[in-house]
């Protein structure tokens, strides 16, 4: 049960930190690409899910293992 | 921040009074963090709050043991299932590290196992097995012995299976996928194919259950994973086959959108890159439960019943319900359920299993006999004396378990860069993309370049699709499985064979140390010696005759000589005198009761019988009375130079001859030691003897380095002496006088041990009493270690190469770039190269000849004239 208690609490601190962390990127991704080419609509609109998709997969982990350290000074 | 504090009720072993409860609660009590804490004598528990925050489990056991207690831990092991890659086993190390109350947890990728140390009653086997669940892998308790075997096929069977019917399902489906593909290159053949299977739209329909039907697998684990903030290659292939699906669809629906126009689908490229993956994993399932057969053959050996004699019946009982004492008959062609001594028959024992001995062993009444060993001849009854967990056969089982079970240091390395490769590769996915879209696009793209292996032009792919093909070909072709597997793989298969052969290594490590020797220091007496004197030589006096004596003895009679000498021992309890009398029995001479005995002591003893003085002792003895053996002078001392303990014997006052009495040489000390020259090793011998005996031994041997007159307690300072010279020492001995030198080198090897392997120290264990098996043990280790360093190689080969190529580094110069499914399929052929490299240990037979049988303590002395030299020189 306590397990679990913390657990939740590791998910709900992390993803207050990876989702902006991957939504920025991705949207920093966007205006890049909009304002360095002439890239089109699909192309932009693709890359920023993409961008974003892959900072996501690459911050979550991280981020939750940092949380959970935190939390729990590693539970022991 | 959390102030949480969490309830712990520790187990305390070592407490027997009032005192220890007091020294516990304060040792507890000092600890930063802790609060409320009460000790129980009566449950021996100590029960406290604590803040996780302040203090971890670790110190609060520091601090029990400093006063003198222990925490009580336990051990378990979890059947895992599920975990493909280095990463699985960081994950599942993690996770299990985690919890509270866990004191270590090392997971074997290649038996799919989980050892976990615990402190009972902090943690639960539910909440272990929870935890394992949460990052996304199967896991049951393993239950012992012939249960856990069938188990672990079951298991590995299903896995088996269902990757097959994933394979049978995607590889039948992806066919007709890349027939529809490349329908318009089918020429006379499209008479075969009906036209409506190169529909996009059909292709699509086709591929959808491949990508969510076998494919499912790897969306499913990596989710759960990532929810945990794990990532595993589950990943690397969900993000691949999701994405070339995702391409597939956009551009079958936005023929406009850039990936390659109405020409293009990119749904066999998710076809076939699930296919491939999964046939990576039906192959890995199926040759992975080969490296582990050793394991599987040794607990196949465990027999399942045992005919036992109670109450005067005989009754047939599963062997587990064996007892101590319980009395066992065997019939030839029988397995003997459990370890115990003969007490009733005779007949010839197969042991081959587990000792490596090629030849049947006879047994007779007072001969011990081991469980799982199959009778051959005769019928014989035996005592049980080692039954359940206690028996050889269980303790060997559990040591090999356990040394696969283990990590050697090169493997946590590999572990450790796998488990951080998959980020890194996302990361670098993100880069490969940016670069092309960005950069790479524009600069290089040359609208003829075509996928190698692949009839497609890239002529209308957009930026967007070229970048983002290039980022998931990176993505796939870095799969860091073959790294997993390398290591374990190897290992497994590596311990599996030394057991073979009788030679158990107690750990990956010992394994890896054992490939990395310089010097091999033998103890003398027991090791390279049989550690009991015996005759080893016996010269006869030249002129010495007695005309009237009905001895009739002339010069050549040394069997007379040797007879004499015996008799005049016979009631003697010195070591040399029983050598002499041993010496003369095995060769069949009869030795009357003297008539009179005396003994001098210090110097030998006098006799007489069958009418004659008999004096035997050494060189002050005759020179006391008279005897003169100036004659035989030069001969003494060449056999003493040799480290030999001469006697001499006169008869009536006469010099009748000498006999030479020494520790003799195991049968195949000088073989081994040839071949450990050959190997390019320095052998050293250590002993407690004079120098000039040390040496006269060394020379027969061909040892290099002789340690002389060391005392027992300073063996082990002997070896620092030589691992200061900077070399990789090994100490060979007997296991239980040696332990402290063995402990002190980089490997301890007990020889000699017999099967009661859970008494012996060291790091590798030599079953059999035979020398040879040192050099079975470094080839074993060498071999391995080179199956460990060749599957890297190969795993890192792939890699390095794929990355580049996958990330378009050729595009630049030789416009060619891999499609995803091609690189699916360099990933899959990586992983099964590495595991077919290890599985070609199988073969593996060691150098020295293992033909034949020897006796222990055989080393029957070859009488010959003039000079009877025996033993091994």
């Amino acid at each position: 049960m306590e397990h679990e208690m913390v657990e939740k609490e590791v998910a709900q601190k992390s993803m207050f930190i990876y989702l902006p962390i991957s939504i920025g990127s991705a949207l920093l991704f966007f205006l890049a690409a909009t304002l360095t080419g002439d890239y089109p609509l699909v192309a932009r609109i693709g890359g920023t899910i993409w961008v974003g998709l892959l900072t996501l997969i690459v911050s979550m982990p991280i981020v939750i293992s940092r949380i959970k350290k935190q939390l729990h000074g590693k539970l022991q | 921040m959390t102030e949480a504090l969490f309830e712990l009720s520790l187990p305390i072993s070592g407490m027997t009074c009032a005192s220890c409860v007091s020294h516990v609660e304060g040792a507890l009590k000092e600890l930063p963090g802790t609060s409320n804490v009460v000790v129980n004598l009566g449950t021996n528990k100590a029960n406290l709050l604590y803040d996780p925050q302040r203090i971890k489990l670790d110190d609060l056991r520091r601090a029990v043991e400093d006063v003198g207690y222990a925490i009580t831990t336990s051990e378990l092991t979890l059947d895992v299932r599920g975990m493909t890659c280095a990463s699985c086993v960081d994950h599942v190390e993690g996770a299990l590290k985690e919890l509270r109350g866990i004191q270590a947890a090392v997971v074997n990728l290649g038996l799919g196992t989980a050892r976990v140390v615990y402190v009972p009653g902090v943690v639960s086997t539910s909440a272990m097995k929870h935890a394992v669940r949460e990052v996304g892998y199967e896991v049951q308790e393993r239950s012992e012995g012939v249960d856990a075997l069938d188990r672990e096929r079951q298991a590995r069977e299903e896995e088996i299976k269902r990757q097959g019917r994933n394979l049978i399902l995607a590889g039948s489906i992806g066919l007709i996928v890349m027939i529809g593909t490349f329908y318009d290159m089918l020429g006379s053949l499209k008479v075969f194919v009906p036209e409506f299977l190169s529909y996009k739209w059909v292709i699509g329909l086709l591929t959808t259950p491949i990508v969510f039907g076998p494919g499912r697998q790897f969306f499913v684990n990596s989710w759960r994973g990532l929810k945990h903030g794990v990532t595993d290659m589950n990943l690397l292939y969900a993000t691949g086959i999701g994405a070339a699906y995702g391409i597939a669809v956009i551009n079958t629906l936005f023929p406009k959108a850039g990936f390659g126009g109405e020409g293009a689908t990119f749904f066999e490229s998710a076809a076939l890159l699930t296919g491939f993956i999964i046939l990576g994993r039906w192959l890995e399932a199926l040759t992975r439960g080969r490296t582990s057969e050793a394991i599987r053959k040794l607990m196949k050996l465990q027999p399942k019943v045992a005919r036992v004699i109670r109450n005067d019946k005989e009754e047939e009982i599963p062997a587990d319900e064996v007892e101590l004492g319980d009395v066992i008959l065997v019939r030839p062609g029988e397995s003997i359920a459990v370890d115990g001594q003969v007490f009733d028959g005779y007949s010839a024992v197969d042991e081959s299993m587990l000792t490596g001995e090629s030849l049947p062993v006879e047994k007779k009444a007072g001969d011990p006999v081991i469980g799982g060993t199959l009778n051959k001849t005769g019928a014989f009854k035996f005592k049980a004396t080692r039954v359940g967990k206690d028996t050889s056969l269980a303790q060997i089982i559990k040591l090999v378990e356990d040394a696969q079970a283990s990590k050697a240091p090169i493997q946590k390395l590999a572990d450790w860069v796998a488990g951080h490769f998959i980020l890194g590769v996302h990361l670098l996915a993100v880069v490969v993309f940016l670069f092309w879209f960005f950069y790479g696009y524009q600069m290089f793209f040359d609208p003829n370049s075509s996928f190698i292996m692949s009839p497609y032009k890239l002529g209308e792919i957009g930026v967007f699709g070229f970048s983002l093909l290039l980022s998931v070909t990176v993505l796939v072709i870095s799969c860091p499985c073959a790294v997993g597997l390398a290591t374990p793989s190897a290992m497994m298969a590596g311990t599996g064979k030394g057991a073979e052969f009788g030679v158990l290594f107690k750990g990956a490590e010992a394994i890896e140390n054992t490939s990395k020797l310089q010097t091999i220091v033998f103890d003398k007496t027991g090791t390279l010696t049989k550690g009991e004197p015996s005759v080893t030589d016996v010269i006869p006096g030249h002129e010495w005759k007695v005309e009237d004596s009905n001895l009739a003895m002339t010069s050549w009679q040394i069997e007379t000589v040797l007879r004499m000498a015996a008799i005049a021992e016979k009631n003697s309890e010195h070591p040399l005198g029983e050598a002499i009398v041993r010496g003369a029995q095995e060769r069949g001479l009869q030795l009357v009761d003297p008539v009179s005995f005396n003994s001098i002591p210090g110097h030998g003893v006098e006799a007489n019988a069958e009418g004659f003085d008999i004096l035997l002792g050494n060189r002050k003895l005759m020179k006391e009375r008279n005897v003169d053996f100036s004659k035989l002078i030069s001969q003494a001392e060449a056999l003493e130079a040799d480290g030999k303990t001469v006697m001499f014997i006169g008869l009536n006052g006469q010099a009748a001859g000498l006999i030479a009495v020494a520790d003799t040489l195991k049968e195949y000390s000088i073989e081994a030691v040839r071949h450990l020259h050959k190997m390019g090793l320095e052998v050293a011998m250590i002993t407690g003897d004079n120098r000039r005996t040390a040496e006269a031994i060394a020379r027969k041997v061909g040892i290099d380095q002789v340690l002389a007159e060391v005392l027992p307690q300073d063996k082990a300072e002997e070896v620092k002496k030589l691992q200061a010279q900077g070399k990789k020492v090994a100490m060979v001995g007997d296991g239980v006088n040696d332990a402290p030198a063995l402990a002190q080198a980089e490997v301890g090897m007990a020889i000699g041990s017999g099967t009661d392997v859970a008494k012996e120290t060291g790091d590798i264990i030599l079953i059999k009493d035979d020398i040879r098996d040192v050099v079975v043990a470094l080839e074993v280790a060498r071999a391995t270690m080179r199956k460990v360093k060749q599957n890297l190689f190969w795993a890192f080969f792939y890699n390095t190469l794929g990355i580049p190529l996958g990330a378009g580094l050729f595009y630049t110069f030789a416009s060619v770039v891999i499609s995803p499914e091609i690189a699916g399929l360099m990933m899959a052929i990586s992983s099964i190269s590495v595991t077919l490299n290890t599985l070609l240990l199988k073969g593996f037979k060691p150098s020295v000849g293992r033909g034949h049988n020897p006796k222990r303590g055989s080393g029957s002395t070859q009488l010959r004239p003039a000079t009877a030299s025996v033993g091994n020189d």
